[in-house]
């Protein structure tokens, strides 16, 4: 089974390489958000610094934020610790979420998911979150649990998106960095 | 029902064969022995004792150990707890209370409610050690070496970590990296282990292997407490030798209670079980049996969501620290209180209509002996994490056990191996006349209430769970659901649930409770949060039932948590 993931991976890998020869890379600055209020966004962040990525991070971003922003980042996966400590419902969530969605879309700021918590982040209310991301995201960074019954996969080719699928959560960092440089 | 229930036992006995055999799962029935635990490493933990001879306080013990391991953010050697033993020989029931008590220095540490629960300043005096070894010395038959086996093997050898600890840590990444020891446990390369991950947890094994070796005095004295206080002390905590040496668990008498016929044999004070007896008299007051079930009418849903938050004022004001105030246990256990109490609810609509304005009753009438009265307090417990365990053997022993470290992995600091508790979270700051107002040496309260209920004098239901302050009404409605709804085990423990309090905005239930009761509760004043499907907030029970015709027993683990019934 990981082989075959691994060996998918690799042409997705092959292909997202292919497309970036032609497109442009993203650019700073970045803001980092969640959706559905995991702490996993909080581990972005430190990737992010660790490749060097001057990131803002808003747990809870609005359209109001995307202000000078060029690449939005965002961690999907639910987590109801997260959503009672920021005093919020499920449904509260989804909202903010959909309209910095469609704001950055307006404003075509590129948005890079980073699906990093493996099967803890997937399925029950997770995947409304996921797929709502995956959806409108021009590149994907997903840990390898998190993509086994080729969820990510899926919506990658049906909509023509780059997927890179690693195995750890540390060696998502190294594809996003490459990302801006 | 009952008939579902004797097919369900034929079947089962069917595919194993005989009584003996291993079943494992979320649900079991047994006749030797059933245990029911949040992992399925501590439930075999406690089959491996009843198999080698050992009775139900040896199996409970060597889960309660185990769970510390293989559960880590719940509970362990660091936290404290408390449980109930029914000897069915002797018709005896008792109580330990060995939950974390703070140290005799503990207000030189500076702790803030608001900054500090997740370091060492929060850290009170362990009594997982104490409880679980007094519990061993009185009543188990097994060598304390033998029954701390399983617990040094998975520590020394390693396990596998399931969905929910790989959630867990996620959930609890900052907690789990405030500190280098507890970071080296679950993280790698600077990042959390996930789901099939292996944890390694060798210098707990060894602190375990100490204990197997010593008993009580392994942790409490020697060179591992002066180990234990200096590694407290160099991450800015407080606590001494002496609080060590000194500390001892509390061999106690239950709280008694009785419903409908049933004797509710559960935690005393400072622990909640007087939430529950309370709650059951005011309900004792309405005809539950013959009417719908919470999940299907609004009305009925209010009814119990006024109680338990009628129950959760009540607690706030009164109960707290036995040893150094009074808590009017007596009246607030009364039948008499529970009918007033029952009698001020408004079952047609939210009253007092803030959930945060309802006040306490006034139990003190009710209390032979002068009391004095005290002020209530918001709670500022919140989401706190625990773990419980239910065990019979073949001879009808009960244990009901509940331990915690405070909130998901406790301090989040780690000497020896020993993830250390943040139960300084758990008392009350502000009020200088709250009656859980800090004090060094006292113990804060907890919701923990590990209960038996016994029907004629035979063990009826175990049960228990984890989930702070949520554990009260959890437990009220796996409760009902048993006794008065006469549901079996398993849909008894996944029935949706609901919980509201004293300092709640909102009513938060599951989406088991159908839409139209959810409208009408709205209709009723009711502010909701619905959590989709099950989910881990509603805490996680343990329980086994004993069925009085057929008398064998029903195993339940909760699928809100990745727990295992096993019986043999």
């Amino acid at each position: 089974m990981r082989h075959v993931t691994l060996t998918f991976s690799m042409i997705i890998l092959l292909a997202a390489l292919s497309f970036f020869t032609a497109a442009q890379p993203f650019q700073l600055p970045v803001l980092i958000s969640s959706a559905g209020q995991s702490a996993d966004v909080k581990l972005v962040k430190m990737l992010a610094s660790r490749e060097n990525l001057d990131a803002n991070t808003i747990l809870m971003a609005t359209p109001s934020d995307l202000e000078g922003i060029k690449t939005l980042i965002i961690v999907p996966g639910f987590s109801s610790k997260g959503l009672g400590a920021a005093g919020i419902s499920q449904e509260d969530e989804m909202n903010r979420v959909q309209e910095l969605v469609n704001a950055a879309n307006s404003k075509e700021i590129p948005i890079i998911l980073m699906h990093i918590g493996g099967n803890a982040r997937r399925k029950g209310q997770s995947d409304a979150f996921n797929a709502l991301i995956a959806n409108n995201a021009k590149h994907m960074i997903v840990v390898a649990q998190g993509n086994e019954d080729n969820f990510f996969t899926d919506i990658a080719t049906a909509k023509n998106i780059p997927l890179e699928v690693v195995e750890k959560i540390a060696e998502t960092g190294e594809p996003l960095g490459k990302l801006f440089k | 029902m009952k008939k579902i229930e004797v097919y369900f036992t034929l079947f089962i006995l069917f595919i194993t064969g005989c009584l003996s055999v291993s079943i494992a799962q979320d649900s079991s029935v047994s006749s030797n022995g059933m245990v029911a635990t949040a992992h399925p490493l501590a439930s075999r933990a406690a089959i491996e004792m009843l198999k080698s001879g050992g009775n139900a306080i040896d199996a409970a013990v060597a889960a309660a150990f185990a769970i510390g391991v293989v559960e880590p953010d719940g509970s362990g050697l660091g936290g404290g707890g408390g449980m109930v033993i029914y000897l069915k020989e002797r018709g005896e029931s008792y109580y330990i209370n060995y939950y974390a008590r703070a140290s005799e220095r503990g207000s030189e540490s500076g702790y803030s409610g608001s900054n500090d629960a997740h370091t060492a300043k929060a850290i009170c005096v362990p009594g997982t050690v104490a409880g679980l070894t007094m519990a061993h010395e009185k009543f188990g038959t097994l060598p304390l070496s033998k029954v701390l086996e399983p617990a040094i093997r998975y520590a020394s050898e390693g396990f596998e970590i399931d969905a929910t600890l790989a959630k867990l840590i996620l959930d609890n990444i900052e907690t789990v990296m405030a500190d280098e020891a507890t970071m080296n446990i679950f993280c790698e390369d600077g990042f959390p282990l996930m789901e099939g991950d292996r944890i390694v947890q060798k210098e707990l094994g060894q602190t375990l292997s100490d204990i197997a070796k010593k008993g009580r005095k392994g942790f409490y004295e020697g060179e591992l407490a002066e180990s234990l206080v200096r590694g407290i002390s160099d991450r800015g905590g407080v606590l001494t030798l002496n609080d060590f040496s000194s500390y001892e668990a509390q061999f106690t008498t239950p709280l008694y209670g009785t419903y409908r016929g049933y004797d509710i044999v559960t935690a005393n004070a400072p622990q909640s079980g007087l939430c529950l007896i309370e709650a059951l008299n005011m309900l004792e007051n309405y005809d539950l049996k013959n009417a719908p079930h919470y999940s299907e009418s609004a009305e009925i849903l209010h009814l119990i969501a006024e109680t338990e938050r009628f129950v959760y004022a009540d607690r706030t004001a009164y109960l707290g620290d036995p040893r150094v105030a009074d808590v009017p246990v007596e009246g607030l256990i009364s039948k008499e209180y529970g009918t007033q109490r029952f009698h001020q609810i408004n079952q047609e609509r939210l009253d007092p209509p803030r959930y945060r304005d309802v006040e306490e009753g006034d139990p003190f009438p009710f209390v032979k002996k002068d009391l004095v009265p005290v002020v209530k307090e918001e709670d500022l417990s919140g989401e706190g994490h625990t773990t419980h365990l239910s065990v019979i053997d073949k001879e009808g022993n009960c244990v009901a056990l509940t331990q915690t470290l405070g909130l998901f992995f406790g301090s989040g600091q780690t000497v020896n191996g020993v993830l250390l508790n943040c139960a300084m979270t758990n008392f009350a700051y502000r009020s200088k006349n709250s009656i859980n107002l800090y004090k060094d040496g006292k113990q804060s309260r907890s919701s923990i209430l590990p209960t038996i209920i016994l029907k004629e004098g035979e063990p009826f239901l175990i049960a228990g769970s984890p989930g702070a302050a949520r554990i009260i009404a959890t437990v009220i409605e796996v409760v009902i659901n048993m006794l008065d709804y006469e549901m079996n085990v398993v849909e008894a423990n996944q029935s949706p649930r609901f919980f509201v309090r004293d300092s709640e905005d909102f009513l938060y239930l599951e989406s088991g409770i159908k839409p139209e009761v959810r409208v009408k509760l709205e209709e009723m004043g009711h502010t909701l949060r619905v959590y989709e499907g099950i989910d881990l907030f509603f805490g996680g029970v343990q329980m086994i039932y004993i069925n009085p015709e057929d008398k064998l027993y029903y195993g339940s683990a909760d699928r809100r948590r990745g727990g295992m019934a096993i019986g043999y």
